[in-house]
Formats: C-alpha cells, structure tokens, sequence
C-alpha cells in the first residue's frame, strides 16, 4: 500500500475511533520540487511528489537524514519557493499565491539565530512578531503588547522581557525567536533543526515546549528533525524523507519499522516499543 | 492638549516663519548703505563684468595683498576701510580692520565695513566670493592681471575706480620707466635659463601660462620647464638633464640666502647640479609671484641676479625710489648685498 | 513594556524643535555684524508681516541677506545628510556607513568639476551639474550592486566604494592635469562650505528633503525588521526588494541635494545617528525624524562657530563637524549604560 494511501487509511480509522470531524490545517498534495545548477541543465536535486496532511494541534515532524529533502519541503511550505506541481494549502488557501504580508499571519518560520545589528530589548524583539497584523508603518497597540507578553510567558521567557537581546544565553534567545514566532499568532509553525545545537536536556526541553503549544494554541508545529527518539517521543505525525523521496507518512508506531529505518538512516538499528505505544530506538551493535 | 497643540504651533510657526521669508528672493540693495551717493558710473571690470560705482568712492575694502599693496603705493590708504588677514605688505597694512581669508572672507565683515567698492583679484579670491558680494548688492571689482604689463594696467583701473586718475598715472609712468629701463639694459643678452622653485619636496615649478613666467621674461629669464599646466611636478631627472644657471627660490623674508645654499649643498641629489656648485642660488622676494607694484622691484632683483654684467658700471643705481615707498626701497639690495650670488 | 507611540516620537520631535528653534536663534544673533536681539526680533517680525519698509536696509541685509539664507541652507544641509546616513546604516546593514560610502559626493565632485572646466563662470550651473554627477552615480552603483535582481547588500558597499574610489582619481587626474586657478573653488568646495549660498530657491529644496525624508520614514517599520536579519523580515512579510530600492533611491538623492549646494561635509552623516540612537532609542521610527532634527541642528551650531570662532576667518563647516562631533561622540559612547 502507498504512503499516502496508508495514511489515509490510518486517519480514517483514527476519526472513526475518536469521533473528532477533521479541520483541515495543513494539506500537501502531490508537491514536488527541483534544483538544477543553472536553467538549462539537468535537475540535480529533485523532490519527488509529497503528499501528507496536518491537523491543528498536531506536531509533525519531517523525518529524514541529510540531504533528503526535508528543508526544501519545509521551505515549500513556507511559501518560500512555489512547487513545480502539486498544491500546498494551509486553512484551504494555497499558500504560494498569498501575498507576503498575508502569509506571515498564517506561517512563522523560527529560525536558528539572529544577529542583530543594533542592541534590542527583549520585548521590543517580540513585538516585532506582530508586523504582519498591521499597516506597514505601524506603531503598536495595547493588544499587541498583550499578545506579545502572552507569547514570552508561553515560552517561559517573561523573566527575560526588559534584557538586551545580545545578553542573552543560547537557550534563551531561542526561546526568545520562538516567542516572536509566537506572537505572530501563525496557524502554522515550522521549525528546520531545532535541536541541532542543543545538549539532550535543551532538545527535550524545546520539544515539551513545542509539544505544550501544540496542544494549547491552535498551531500546528512542524519540525524537520533528524533525531530518530525525539521524532518518535513527541510528534503525532511523520512524514519519512529520504533522498528527495516521500516514503511514508503515519505515526510513529507506523513509520518506524526497523528495515525501512535502517534502509533510510544507513546504521544498524532496533526498534523498541516502549509501554506507552511509542517506539523507541537503539544503536545495534556496531562493531 | 489644547495648551500644548497652541504651544507646539506657535514654535513651529516661529521656526517656519523666517525660514520662509529667507527663501523668498532678495529686494534689490538699497544704495543708503554706501557712504556714496547713489548717482554713479558704470564700468567693466578686469573680468568683463559690469560694475555699477557710486560717484564718490569713500571706502574700500580689498581682498587680496597685492591690491592693498597698490592701495598703499597710490596713496589712498586713508579709504581703505578694511583688508585681509594676510596683507602684510606695507605692514602697516597689519593694523586695518580686517575681513578674513581670501579664500573665505566673512560677507558680513565687509557689510559691516560699509564699501563703496570691494576689490578682488582673479589671482587669489574665489568667483564665488565676487558672486555672493555682488548678490549682496555691493559693488565689487574684480581685477584679472595675467602678465606684467595686466599689472600695470590693474593699478591705473584700481586708481580710476578711486577717482585717483593722477595717482594712478604717475605710479605707472614710474613703472613703466623703470621696466623699460631694464629692457634696454637687458636688449642683447641672452635669456638666463633658470629653475624656478615653487615647492621643494615633491618638486613643483612654475608653467609657461602663469603670471611668474611673464614676470621672469622682463628679467631677462627663461623657466627651464616648458609646461602647458600651471604648477606642473617634474621629476628630478629633467633638472639634471636641462642643468639650469640659475635656481630660484621665492621667500618673504630676507636672510636666508646663505642658509639656503648651504642646504642644498648638503643633499645628496642638488650638490651634483651645476647651478648648485657655482653658488647660483637665488632667494628672492615673494613680490615677483604677486602682481603689485612691488613686482617691479622683484624683477629688477633678479635680474640684477642673473645679469649682473649689465647692471656694473655707473649707470647701475641710478633707478628712481619714490618717496612714499619705504617697503620698497628696502628690499632692493644693492651687488655689494647680494649674499646669495657666491661667485 | 512601553512600546513606542505616535505621541512619544511626536513630543521627541518637539523637544528638538525646540532645541533647533534655539540654535537658529543663536546663530542669527552672531556674526561680524553687530547687531542685538531686539532688533533681529523686529526685524524678522517685520519681515514675516511683510513690512519691508519699516526696517533699516543693514539689518535686512543682515538677517534676510546673510544668516538667514545660510542658516536655512544648513538645515537643509544637516537633515538631508543625516537622515540619509541612518537610512544607508540600516540599507547596509552597516553602523559606519555614511552617505558618502556609495561614491555620490564623488560623483557630485565630478560633476561640479566638469562643470568649472566647460563653462566656469555659469551661474548655478555647478550646482546643477553636481546634482547630475550623483544622479548618474546613483543609477550606475545600482546597476552594479544588483545581484540576482535584488539590491544586495555586501555588493552594494562594495560597488560603492569601487565607484568612489574610482571618480575620486578621476577627480585628482583633473585637478593637477588641469589650469590651478580655476579649480581653487573646488578644494572649498571639496571640505564643505556654507558660505556660498547659491541663488536657488530654496522652497523647492526644503520640497525635496520633505519627499525624501517622507519616503524613508514610511519603510521605518520594515527597516527595524530588517535589522534583525533579511530573511527574519522576509518571513514576517517584509517586501524586503522593495524597501531596499526606496531607501538607497532617496538616501542617495537627499546625499546628492546635499553635496551639490554644499560641497561634502563629513562626519554629521555618520555621527548624528549615532548620537541619535543613544539619545532616543534605535527605533527607525523615531530615528529618522530625529536624525533629520538632530543634523539640523548640528550643522547650524557648527557653522556657527565655523565663522565666530577665529573671525574674521571662516573655518569650513565641515572641519568643525570633525573637531566638535568626535569628542561629543565618545563622550556619550562612554556614558551608554548597557
């Protein structure tokens, strides 16, 4: 059975379980995408049709080694880039045709890192979050500010408010990036590699954080992500990468089956499941 | 709010206000400034621009050191009102109120001054100057003396514009005399080749166009450098190859002939020069590079230097000194002087 | 929290009015002229009612004739290159960018230099053809400093001082190649120099600040964004292209108004931001006013003392930039509490 046709399959079964009628946040149908060197040569990279679907609530991460396509199809669906076929809708409009302002209140891309030119207090750095809700020379309003408190309280950062932005630890300022993602009140929030300079209690930390505001606002959180347990440990949802290639698309108890995982990743592994129902991975022998 | 809406207005008003009748153009000057009366004369000036003068010419201010020297040489310093920071020649020109640079004198030193007429050379003052004046309302006239004999001819419009006709005439009649006294004195000889030095280090001299290679000529001189700009750099090299008789060094004070030959004799590049080892360095007044009367006296200095056969013999002192010309007696040396010409 | 309001830049904006409307005071108070402050009040009172007649010729000479004109140029003089400066820190993303780093003074200097060459003794024209010496600077720099089709930022600066450099050889091959006398102006003209107001209008000019200052001031918002980082901006809906195009156009432009009626004066570009920034925040929404005020400001005050301080001699305005506006500036760089 085909990924997408699996997912489907899974979906319904899930919906006739829970009862829930599905509000569709994220739909991607059949997009593909591809790289080449210079217009008229031979695609060097291409992205082969993706097809997945994202509920508010959900975290779902974008699974996959190096070089698989995952931050291409994050950038697709940031509405960076337009697919060469296919559809990206997000609230049931195509996310490529929307205008730039228009897109920034429905998509906060947090990004890694931030260098700023000139100093910034910490809050003044949030409340930039809110530019895509205004007029283009604005000055903010009192709900703005709200949202924006709410958004460093979300994060844990409210301590943080009145810092200089270049004071800031590693781990604070990305909650701090997060906050401003945050308060642009996005329906979807999309993360490319979190974790990657973060010691295992910050990766878990982050994905807690991630997995709360998930479940408490009415984002759906993507995260491309090549850590097989924190995949496995917080997302709802996988969408599995590999080269280019959409090869399956389910839970986490779905996608992770031992050959595809060894196959995908190129090391020898096991799968575990643990007694909550999610799996959990280990390194086999090596040598 | 109300108090500080009317607040706010009133400074925004008070600021935008002048502003904006500042832009407006200018109303013709009114004359009542002038000390003159308002009939005048029209007349063209050095640079062919037409200059309106009052009738009586009370004061005036000049711009440049050689119009103040001529001022003083014609006698009429009493109407000088005011002159720059740097006329120096007569120094009693030091002690006149005084309008700034010439490059940049403060416009509102010379209103305050009061002229009938402002003098500017094309020399030294900026068009930009003349301009603003001029938009001002002042007369200002401009002076353009390219040769020694525009010198000459400078001094008799100052004097006209000064309704010292007689002055005017006499000074360059006397003049006049005397150059042609050197011509004649200098009528067969041959052109002395000299180097003339404007700045040492880069090696800066002076082109044929300029003011001083006129000047040079009526002393029986020649600038070894053939050059098209103004203040052309040469290399060097061109003076070993063109080995000049003479070397020429201007200053503005006496007395450092001796030291300067010294100098040159001690650096490693000028001690091999011919001119050099005969001793055939010069310093002479600054006067030649300056188109006033004392430019007369400058260039019977040099020759006097670079020809002095023709000057030996009974005849060599009898040149005329006016009387009222202290400064420039002075810097006439006579041959026993002439420290610098170490035969 | 306070976030910045309407009402807090407009009160900043007064309090440098204020200020300004001080240093216009001032400045019209001294000069070589003698003259007190009861009579400038009345003659300036009498001018803006229209009552030419009831003031002796001298004082309007003075006041409307002199200090006026030069004050007012040198506010336009001072916002223009301010402004311009803030707007080319943040376009760069670059705190010691000035206006002069894309090459326009060059450019401007060429022009006025030919110009002297063709026909020296053309009214206006140098200021013309200085004008036309940016305008054609800022359209090649442009041309250059694309990358991809946008405006790139590191390319920009780099085009920019490549052209610079470039006019400014250009310039020096001229000026010793050519006749000296005639190109005296030009080393005036070169440091800046307030003191020969040309005979242009200066409405039209104060038009063209307005239009160049409004211009940068709508993209205020954007620009604080993109000081975050162009990508962060993109994502939050900045037209990132678009903002970057009418910055360097009307920077560039206010730089070229500027240098042709006053020659390069340096330093207020640079410093008065700064200055600026530590004062009043780093908010481009209250930076660009203020930095127009604050140029304004700065510019009246030096060239005050450019023609009182050693009178009769008059310093070129831009040397007092330099000599008064470092140690001011490393006086406040210590006092920043962080």
């Amino acid at each position: 059975m085909s990924a997408t046709a699996g997912y489907q399959a899974a979906f319904a079964r899930e919906n006739a379980a829970t009862g829930r009628t599905p509000r569709l946040r994220l739909r991607v149908e059949q997009a593909s995408f591809a790289y080449s060197a210079t217009d008229r040569s031979a695609p060097t990279f291409t992205l082969g049709p993706v097809s997945f679907e994202a509920q508010p609530h959900e975290l779902v991460a974008i699974l996959g080694p190096n070089a698989s396509g995952k931050s291409t199809l994050l950038r697709l669906l940031a509405g960076l880039t337009k697919p060469l076929a296919g559809r990206i809708e997000v609230d049931g409009v195509e996310v490529s045709s929307l205008d730039l302002r228009t897109r920034a209140q429905k998509i906060a891309l947090v990004q890694q890192e931030s260098e700023l030119l000139f100093p910034l207090r910490v809050w003044e750095y949030v409340l930039q979050g809110r530019y895509p809700h205004g007029r283009r020379l604005r000055f903010e309003s009192e709900a703005d500010c709200l949202l924006a408190g709410n958004a460093l309280a979300q994060v844990g950062a409210e301590p943080l408010r009145d810092r200089w932005m270049d004071q800031l630890s590693g781990g604070e300022k990305q909650r701090v990036i997060l906050a401003r993602a945050l308060s642009q009140q996005p329906s979807l929030l999309l993360l490319d590699e979190p974790t990657q300079h973060l010691d295992i209690g910050g990766k878990v930390e982050l994905l807690r954080r991630l997995r709360r505001l998930a479940d408490e606002n009415r984002h759906t959180v993507l995260v491309v992500t090549h850590e097989l347990d924190l995949a496995a440990e917080f997302s709802d949802r996988i969408v599995l990468m590999h080269e280019g290639k959409c090869l399956r698309v389910g839970t986490p108890e779905q996608v992770y089956e031992r050959e595809l995982l060894e196959g995908v990743f190129d090391a020898p592994l096991e799968i575990e499941m643990k007694p909550g129902g999610r799996p959990h991975v280990i390194l086999r022998g090596v040598r | 709010m109300g108090v500080l809406g009317a607040l706010t207005l009133r400074l925004l008003l008070s600021v935008a206000e002048p502003i904006w009748a500042a832009t407006q153009p200018l109303p013709p000057f009114d004359p009542q400034i002038s000390s003159g009366t308002s009939v005048g004369t029209t007349v063209v000036d050095g640079v062919g621009r037409r200059v309106e003068i009052p009738a009586q010419v009370k004061r005036v201010v000049t711009l440049s050191p050689d119009l103040t020297e001529t001022i003083y040489a014609l006698g009429l310093e009493e109407r000088l009102a005011g002159d720059t920071n740097y006329c120096d020649t007569p120094p009693a020109a030091k002690s006149k109120p005084h309008v700034g640079t010439m490059q940049n004198p403060s416009l509102e030193a010379i209103v305050a001054l009061r002229p009938d007429v402002v003098f500017a050379s094309t020399s030294i003052n900026r068009r930009e100057t003349v301009d603003a004046l001029a938009r001002l309302g002042l007369a200002v006239y401009a002076t353009n003396p390219h040769t020694v004999r525009g010198v000459l001819d400078s001094i008799a419009s100052v004097a006209n514009v000064m309704g010292a006709v007689a002055q005017g005439q006499t000074l360059v009649a006397q003049l006049q005399e005397r150059l042609d006294a050197l011509q004649m004195r200098l009528a067969d000889l041959p052109l002395a080749h000299v180097l003339f030095v404007v700045w040492q280090d880069p090696l800066i001299t002076i082109g044929q166009n300029t003011f001083i290679a006129d000047a040079l000529r009526w002393a029986g001189a020649e600038s070894v450098i053939l050059a098209e700009q103004n203040w052309p750099q040469i290399s060097f090299e061109e003076v070993v190859r063109l080995q000049p008789d003479y070397i020429v060094f201007t200053s503005n004070h006496s007395g450092g002939s001796t030291a300067l030959l010294a100098d040159l004799r001690s650096r490693q590049a000028w001690k091999g020069l011919r001119a050099v080892e005969m001793g055939h360095v010069l310093e002479i007044s600054d006067e030649i590079a300056r188109p006033s009367p004392g430019l007369v006296d400058a260039i019977e200095q040099l020759a006097r230097h670079v020809h002095s056969e023709a000057f030996r013999g009974p005849g060599a002192h009898d040149t005329p000194v006016p009387e009222n010309r202290e400064h420039i007696s002075r810097m006439l040396p006579s041959a026993q002087e002439c420290t610098a010409c170490i035969r | 929290m306070h976030p910045l309001t309407p009402r807090r830049v407009f009160g900043i904006c007064l309090l440098l009015c204020a200020v300004l409307f001080a240093a216009v005071v001032i400045s019209l108070r001294m000069g070589a002229y003698p003259i007190s402050v009861r009579d400038i009040v009345t003659t300036l009172v009498n001018g803006a009612l229209g009552r030419r007649d009831q003031i002796p010729s001298e004082f309007w000479l003075v006041v409307f004739g002199l200090r006026l004109p030069r004050i007012a140029l040198g506010i336009l003089v001072g916002a223009s290159l301010s402004t311009a400066g803030a707007g080319f820190q943040a376009l760069l993303r670059n705190p010691l960018a000035d206006p002069y780093v894309l090459g326009v003074s060059s450019g401007a200097a060429l022009g006025a230099i030919l110009s002297l060459i063709v026909a020296p003794l053309a009214p206006g024209l140098i200021q013309i053809a200085a004008f036309a010496g940016a305008a054609a600077t800022i359209a090649g720099v442009y041309f250059l400093g694309r990358r991809g089709g946008h405006l790139d930022s590191g390319t920009l600066l780099l085009a920019g001082i490549i052209s610079a450099s470039f006019l400014s050889a250009v310039i020096m091959f001229l000026m010793t190649s050519l006749s000296g006398r005639d190109l005296r102006g030009m080393a005036f003209w070169l440091m800046g120099d307030l003191s020969s107001a040309p005979a242009l209008d200066l409405r039209w000019l104060y038009l063209l600040l307005i239009i160049g200052v409004g211009s940068i001031y709508t993209t205020a918002s954007d620009l604080n964004l993109i000081l975050t980082g162009e990508q962060e901006a993109r994502h939050l809906g900045v037209n990132v292209s678009r903002v970057k195009i009418v910055v360097y156009v009307a920077a560039s432009l206010l730089t070229g108004l500027a240098v042709s009626l006053s020659g390069a004066i340096g330093y207020v570009g640079l410093l008065t931001p700064h200055v600026m920034r530590m004062l009043f925040g780093n908010d481009y929404r209250v930076l660009i006013p203020t930095s127009a005020l604050g140029g304004a400001i700065i510019i009246v005050l030096a060239d005050l003392l450019a023609r009182t301080v050693v009178a009769p001699t008059e310093l070129p305005v831009g040397a007092m930039t330099a000599i008064a506006g470092a140690p001011v500036f490393i006086y406040l760089m210590r006092r920043r509490v962080r």
